[in-house]
């Protein structure tokens, strides 16, 4: 019997091809759509929480008590060494990087900028978080006087690979100090704060530049997947400032939010209307049918079948108008994903923001099989309206009623 | 026809009422939504160029780009002469910009250090009424610094305490001197809170060799619409040779640039809600025009042209969709004026965006009558568009044959 309905379903759900063909082209411009932009969002939201992970706090940092509230060297995790050592042996650790930070001036002949000169280990930070991916231009050398700048600072100072800078800063002693460097590379990491103001050089270097002993840094850090790590760090490090990268960047936090918030809000107005629009196609396709189901009714078929078939036909086109909008929808986001979306002629304005020229898109399970549910629910909840009426229907009536 | 459409659109109450929802929905988004946007960039804009960057900067050819003492302007006081005869300028200054370090008893910080001319200034920019301390300064005002909160933060500076200044003089010498904190300003900007310093051109000059030079002349107008053409007026009068003049759309192309991104993304959104009620749109017209087929056969039998049937069904949605949008503009042309009027306030946005140049917490909407003259032609435009399949549909029926149409 069901493969009877089964088939009933699929020849009625194409009776009117022009419409059933409307319908499945709404639900799978309107879903690609949908999945294209949610993947774009996501992509950009992703990108740039995991680039600012992976260019500065990792999962957690590890700074002095004072000095995320006045960035001053004299707030400096006085053995850092040894706490590093400690936590690269802890469980679910990935990386730990040490760096040392100070502000001041950086001047070419023409240009100032103000700068932050931040010591590094090349080595470490690559296992830390791929720091040769953020290359743009030159390459990836510190040496003995190299240093790599910040894209928007590059910009700002208006230098080339082999230009020439000096950095101005106070040392431990409070004297100013001054070093001559040579840009080796520039790097775009998308965090806004390195972008425009990151001079990186040898951590070696800078231990001597600023006077601070080679086991010294102003940041400890860590990559780790382990969610209890903080509370651990905390507990054993309770004179030092222990934070997760979302208490660092709440903005990121509050970006996520809002993008999860817009989403929702887009996937919600976008269903409605959609199920509106099989609302619509379903009641005039089982009204037009009436006599019909009627006539079904009248010959001893039981109203449960009817209502199956109903469900079906509503089922088979919502399905249709699902798949081709998740071939579509995946097209869509896999080239977005690979290609991206290319705002090259706003370089500027996006490297401004911490974006990428190119945005790319990402790919989520989720984006298909929540969107599966509700044009699912949607087509079924589209039938029940016109279902009550046939539920209601007196057969002799209904198939002596003129057409 | 116009009768007919009306009786038509009595008579089938559930397309009618569906389509003016839908019209009537999406209106409301997408005025209210462009408004939203519109009115937060320009904001951000106005706050930007109420904060420091004038309207229109004249600078020697070469400085933003090159920079370097020898890209100063040299002869200030000519150009001066020239400015004081063009209409429309309100008010304009010179100002001689250097980077330096400045240093209180225990901290030094970089700073950029401005030599304006405070009576000026005080109309042409912010900076005078962002004062949070002590006072703004005078012609008089010698050694005074003038300094942003969180570069006074920075340097542990109370009013009063004497910072060394080091930099470079315009011919290029080494300059020393020993300022003395008389203000504290706070514009919001968190970049320009940290960074800036003022002090009077008067002693600056002397400082730093700068008599009758500067960075650049920035530029006031009575009437920011009329920026092009007074930049025009300016072009005419200086010696565009060696000097340029810009307007803020230059001076400010980036942050143009990253509105216009925004709106990119925002219209991006806004098409996948107006795509589907297009979608949805069409559907209850196609669903209604199918019922409908033996009557237009039955028109056309009767001798209406098929002109007369596009009339018709143009009617119908013409109609539907004016009392849609009758109802929702009014509803959006108002939440518009009276949030551009009472912006939205989203406490903490400005300290949490502070690094993207944010520097207020209202969120103001924009009331325009032409942005939403044109919002509303492209929800006229597509429901027109929402007739073409429908209408096509009815043509592939002969009048004899749509007469029998079951």
């Amino acid at each position: 019997m069901f493969k009877l309905i089964l088939k009933m379903a699929w020849k009625n759900s194409f009776l009117r091809l022009s419409r059933t063909l409307l319908v499945i082209v709404m639900i799978a411009v309107s879903m690609s759509m949908m999945l294209g932009i949610q993947g774009l969002y996501d992509g950009m939201a992703f990108n740039m929480i995991d680039k600012n992970k992976r260019s500065d706090s990792g999962d957690i940092s590890i700074y002095a008590k004072e000095y995320r509230l006045d960035h001053d060297i004299q707030h400096r995790i006085k053995n850092a060494f040894e706490i590093k050592d400690e936590i690269e042996k802890m469980q679910g650790v990935s990386a730990v990087a040490m760096r040392i930070k100070a502000d001041g001036l950086v001047s070419t002949a023409r240009k100032s900028s103000f700068s932050s000169i931040i010591g590094i280990d090349l080595e470490a930070e690559n296992h830390f978080g791929e720091f040769s991916e953020f290359l743009k231009k030159g390459k990836l050398e510190l040496g003995k006087r190299g240093a790599i700048l910040g894209l928007e600072l590059a910009k700002t100072l208006k230098v080339r690979i082999g230009s020439k800078i000096i950095f101005s800063t106070q040392d431990i002693s409070g004297e100013i100090n001054s070093i001559a460097l040579k840009v080796r590379a520039i790097v775009q990491t998308t965090n806004i704060g390195l972008d425009k103001n990151a001079v990186f050089i040898d951590i070696k270097k800078s231990h001597k530049f600023l006077g601070t002993t080679s086991g010294e840094a102003t940041q400890i850090a860590i990559m780790s997947q382990d969610e209890k790590l903080l509370g651990r760090l905390k507990t054993k490090y309770p004179t030092l400032d222990v934070k997760s990268f979302l208490e660092l960047k709440p903005m990121m936090k509050q970006m996520q939010d809002m993008m999860l918030i817009f989403n929702s809000i887009t996937f919600v107005i976008v269903m409605s209307v959609v199920f509106i629009g099989i609302l619509g196609v379903m009641y005039v396709s089982i009204l037009d049918r009436i006599r019909e189901f009627g006539i079904m009714l009248g010959i001893g078929m039981r109203y449960k079948y009817i209502r199956t078939q109903i469900f079906l036909e509503a089922i088979i086109v919502g399905l249709l108008g699902y798949l081709s909008g998740a071939l579509l929808g995946a097209l869509l986001l896999i080239y977005l994903r690979d290609y991206g979306l290319d705002l090259s002629s706003f370089s500027d304005a996006l490297e401004m923001w911490g974006y990428e020229a190119i945005i790319k898109g990402t790919i989520k399970v989720s984006y298909f099989t929540t969107t599966f549910g509700a044009i699912i629910s949607a087509s079924i909840l589209s039938v029940l309206i016109p279902l009550r009426k046939i539920k209601k229907l007196n057969p002799i009536e209904v198939i002596k009623a003129e057409k | 026809m116009f009768k007919l459409a009306l009786k038509n659109i009595l008579f089938y109450k559930g397309r009618s009422i569906t389509t003016a929802i839908l019209t009537f929905v999406s209106t409301m988004l997408f005025i209210v939504y462009v408004s939203m946007m519109d009115g937060s960039h320009k904001s951000m804009l106005e706050n930007s160029l109420k904060i420091y960057t004038g309207a229109i900067e004249i600078y020697h050819k070469d400085y933003r780009d090159i920079g370097g003492n020898e890209y100063l302007i040299q002869d200030v006081k000519s150009l001066s002469d020239k400015l004081s005869n063009i209409e429309g300028i309100e008010v304009f200054s010179a100002r001689y910009e250097t980077y330096g370090l400045l240093s209180s008893k225990e901290h030094s910080a970089a700073s950029m250090i401005a030599g304006i001319e405070p009576l000026k200034e005080g109309e042409l920019s912010s900076i005078k009424s962002a004062l949070r301390e002590g006072e703004f300064l005078s012609n008089s005002s010698g050694n005074c610094l003038y300094m942003g909160v969180e570069l006074v933060k920075k340097l542990k500076l109370s009013l009063g305490d004497e910072v060394a200044f080091v930099g470079g003089a315009s011919d290029n010498s080494f300059v020393a001197d020993l300022l003395k904190l008389c203000g504290t300003f706070k514009t919001g900007s968190y970049e320009f809170d940290s960074s800036a310093s003022f002090i009077s051109r008067l002693y600056f000059d002397e400082l730093m060799y700068a008599k009758n030079k500067a960075s650049y002349i920035t530029i006031k107008v009575t009437n920011l619409d009329d920026v092009d053409k007074i930049n025009g007026e300016i072009l005419k009068v200086i010696d565009t040779k060696n000097l340029e003049s810009l307007t803020w759309k230059t001076l400010m192309k980036t942050m143009v640039e990253a509105m216009e991104v925004d709106s990119i993304f925002g219209y991006i959104s806004l098409a996948l809600f107006l795509v589907v009620i297009f979608f949805v749109i069409m559907i209850y017209g196609f669903i209604n025009i199918s019922s409908r087929i033996k009557e237009f056969g039955v028109l056309r039998c009767i001798g209406l042209s098929r002109s007369n049937i596009f009339s018709l069904l143009f009617y119908e949605i013409f109609i539907l969709s004016s009392v849609a949008v009758l109802f929702a503009t009014p509803i959006a042309g108002y939440i518009c004026y009276y949030y551009s009027i009472n912006p939205i306030t989203i406490e903490g946005m400005a300290e949490m965006y502070k690094d993207y140049g944010i520097v207020s917490d209202e969120v103001p909407f924009s009331f325009d009558i032409f942005t939403i003259s044109w919002n509303l032609s492209i929800i006229y435009i597509l429901n027109f568009l929402s007739l073409i399949y429908p209408y096509f549909h009815i043509n592939s029926f002969r009048p004899i044959e749509a007469t029998r149409h079951v």
